[in-house]
């Protein structure tokens, strides 16, 4: 067994432990059964947050040492940050449907970072697509990767700084306002999910390696065909 | 729908979108060679 496929046997035990623990932990009294949703929800938001910290790590460190493998490891994270950024606001609008009566609200500061970071993100993937060089491509997106985690700060405070919709934090510094089932509960899935983050951050690093190889490998049209040698052509 | 249902189903759709980038990634892998 690889490491990779080792990662992810260990991915699939936990999330099915988390999912156990999901299904099986008291629900909200108010929320009812889509009190659930947290257990996807903050877990995936907590594995964007980890994975653009990764691509900011990465994007710095590539910067320092113009090392390959820190753009391939800060592009491989920032494309699994941007899927889970996509995963927990979908559950996010489901939970909000039901509960707040409204799936979306631009006017709640919370969720209208967390777009604005999403998209950030997708350009951030967008612009490594654009860019043809590797180097130049390195480059742009590590700098990009720098300025973009600035964002995330601003997310998680911004339920403390502008007081809208989204409500403030369950876990503070002075204790949880949820009850230990189901703290206990998320927690778990918050650790499957780092795996499940872990399997899929080495699976889409080998295949990052494998595509720059094989780029290398490609012959542009006209590489295998020699100048004419002008001095061996006969005027006629 | 009930209550319990959408949650399921809201649970498969998160689940499924991860399972099928995870196979992406599986197939391209082995696509490009290894």
């Amino acid at each position: 067994m690889t490491r990779v496929q080792g990662l992810f046997a260990a991915a699939a035990a936990a999330v099915g432990v988390g999912l156990w623990f999901a299904f099986t932990s008291v629900a909200d009294g108010l929320q009812g059964e889509y009190s659930r949703i947290i257990n996807v929800h903050v877990p995936s938001f907590w594995v964007a947050f980890l994975a653009f910290g990764v691509t900011a790590f990465g994007s710095v460190a590539w910067l320092r040492t113009k090392n390959a493998k820190w753009d391939r490891r800060a592009a491989a994270s920032a494309e699994i940050g941007t899927l889970f950024s996509g995963i927990g606001l979908f559950t996010g609008m489901v939970w909000g449907e039901a509960v707040w009566g409204r799936a979306w609200d631009w006017g709640d500061t919370r969720l209208a970072t967390t777009a604005v970071m999403f998209f950030v993100y997708l350009g951030y993937l967008a612009l490594r697509k654009a860019t043809v060089d590797p180097i130049t491509r390195a480059r742009r997106s590590s700098i990009l990767g720098v300025i973009a985690v600035v964002q995330i700060p601003l997310v998680y405070f911004s339920v403390n700084l502008f007081r809208t919709l989204h409500q403030t934090q369950s876990i503070r510094p002075d204790g949880s306002t949820m009850p230990d089932e189901m703290l206990m509960a998320m927690g778990i899935n918050v650790v499957a999910f780092t795996v499940l983050y872990l399997a899929l951050l080495a699976a889409r690093i080998e295949v990052a390696a494998a595509e720059e190889a094989t780029a290398a490998d490609t012959r542009l049209a006209g590489d295998g065909v020699s100048p004419p040698r002008l001095s061996e052509v006969e005027d006629v | 729908m009930s209550d319990l249902a959408v949650v399921i189903v809201t649970f498969a759709v998160c689940y499924a979108v991860v399972l099928g980038y995870a196979l992406w990634l599986h197939f391209r892998r082995r696509r490009l060679g290894g």
